[in-house]
């Protein structure tokens, strides 16, 4: 692995049962770069992304984040790699500063918290319980909580579902701010707006499997398609389903 | 360090908010106490007992505060935060499991070790009750009933599955312990075959400990409840620890 690579997945392979949820995916993510993981809910982008973290385990492959082994050198490696996981529980009855405050007591250099709530919008909120925030407002919360290790990689489970257009772009243009920075970003999305603003690159599973890894003009011209929302779904097999549904 | 502080505030005011441990582990044994205390006032032990009835029941109310936050309240919360999936969120940061445990284990602590404070309190200031025997002796049998009985919780929040076995093995351990044990019902006034039966709930052996420290009672035979808790602590932190999961 070079230097610049951030992230390396090779052949990595998960099956529940006799359902192959993961098979045989293999993608590099070069540092600086955001990258999208692409598909339709059961494609198997979070039990990627949670076999990668090493949260769940894999029957087969290998997965080197930062030149580490997630499961290896956990605590030396999410000393660096934030996470945003598509559902996100947290204790009862805690306020929106006290969670902030103890996740940033678990990092060494942790980013400013109280900015990171101006930044999202969240300020106002600070004293409030967890409970009582809206969908949007803990989704915003969630993006927060990864970015609070100053990560040099992170990982975004869905990271804008739930909130509305202004907050999408604010949140945005935040992470092109970071990236511009060097942040890695692997992020999951089902909004090809979203997807065009962001990603560098993306791979689109289906069962699974990898049918497109590559820039998104690669992934308009290799398919018969004029855009990237047409081209996504070609890809993923969602095609027909929705003209059904229409 | 920092992170621990933080944690440990944390979860601490968390605690407060929730009010469980509040009621059970202190709440529960300074009512028993009172209640007891009034029904029992100073009468003695015994006939001809040179140290009262409540003087007896010491040892065991403050084993309530042990149980009481031990078996329950460690357990659950640590199964409950796996539940919901709290500790998966854990797992993606670089804090060891063992701090979490330990974090949780100082919180539940402070519980019993208000709980003991406070019911001594009454017991001194309303019922008379001194600690006959050697105040050391008193701290480290305290101690040892302390360790054992958390370890039972921290086994219990480890090889639980799920969040219904941790309550099922909570109730499992509690229950039969909060009153076959001594702590509630006097083990003095149980019938021999009750007796014997009891003897094999660690907490039994724990507060007769406990007893013959705080009455001042000759220690004769009380090596080998010493070495069973001792033993039984390091088989539960060990299973803890190696059978810990993060989901």
């Amino acid at each position: 692995m070079s230097m610049s690579t951030a992230l390396v997945v090779q052949n990595l392979t998960k099956s529940y049962g006799p359902v192959k949820a993961v098979d045989g995916l293999s993608f590099k993510v070069e540092k600086g770069e955001i990258f999208g993981l692409l598909g339709h809910n059961g494609a198997g982008k979070s039990t990627s992304i949670e076999c990668i973290l090493g949260v769940k385990r894999y029957d087969a492959g290998s997965v080197t984040v930062l030149g580490l082994s997630p499961a290896e050198n956990r605590r030396q490696l999410f000393e660096k790699v934030g996470v945003q996981f598509q559902h996100n529980n947290y204790p009862e009855k805690i306020t929106v500063s006290e969670l902030c405050e103890v996740t940033g007591s678990l990092y060494r250099q942790p980013a400013d918290w109280k900015e990171l709530l101006k930044r999202f919008g969240l300020l106002g909120m600070h004293k409030r319980m967890v409970t009582e925030l809206s969908g949007g407002e803990r989704q915003r919360l969630s993006v927060i909580l990864a970015l609070i290790p100053n990560p040099e990689l992170v990982f975004l489970d869905e990271l804008t579902t739930g909130l509305d257009s202004k907050a999408r772009r604010d949140v945005w243009k935040y992470l092109e701010s970071l990236k511009g920075n060097g942040l890695t970003i692997l992020l999951t999305s089902h909004y090809m707006d979203e997807v065009q603003t962001l990603c560098d690159r993306i791979c689109i599973l289906r069962k699974g499997q990898v049918v497109f890894m590559g820039t998104l003009t690669e992934a308009i011209q290799n398919s018969p398609c004029s855009n990237l929302e047409e081209a996504y779904l070609w890809y993923s097999g969602e095609e027909e389903t929705t003209d059904e549904v229409l | 360090m920092k992170s621990f502080r933080a944690l440990f505030k944390s979860e601490f005011i968390l605690s407060v908010r929730d009010m469980n441990l509040l009621f059970f582990g202190i709440g529960f044994s300074l009512l028993f106490t009172v209640v007891l205390g009034l029904i029992m006032g100073n009468k003695p032990a015994f006939d001809g007992a040179a140290y009262s009835f409540m003087e007896q029941s010491f040892g065991g109310i403050i084993s309530i505060g042990i149980a009481a936050t031990g078996l329950m309240g460690l357990p659950i919360v640590l199964a409950d935060y796996r539940h919901r999936k709290i500790l998966k969120r854990y797992q993606v940061t670089p804090v060891s499991p063992m701090k979490l445990l330990v974090v949780q284990l100082v919180v539940n602590l402070i519980y019993a070790l208000a709980s003991l404070v406070l019911v001594y309190g009454v017991c001194a200031l309303c019922f008379g009750v001194r600690i006959r025997g050697s105040v050391w002796l008193f701290a480290g049998a305290y101690l040892l009933v302390l360790v054992s009985i958390y370890s039972i919780g921290m086994m219990i929040a480890s090889i639980a599955p799920n969040i219904k076995t941790a309550n099922l093995l909570c109730s499992l351990f509690y229950f039969p312990m909060l009153l076959l044990s001594g702590a509630t019902l006097p083990y003095e006034i149980m019938p021999g075959f009750m007796q014997k039966a009891m003897d094999f709930l660690p907490l039994t052996q724990g507060i007769k400990l406990l007893k013959a420290a705080s009455l001042g009672l000759p220690a004769d035979n009380m090596l080998v409840p010493v070495i069973v808790m001792l033993a039984l602590t390091v088989v539960c932190v060990v299973l803890s620890l190696k059978f810990f999961r993060w989901e």
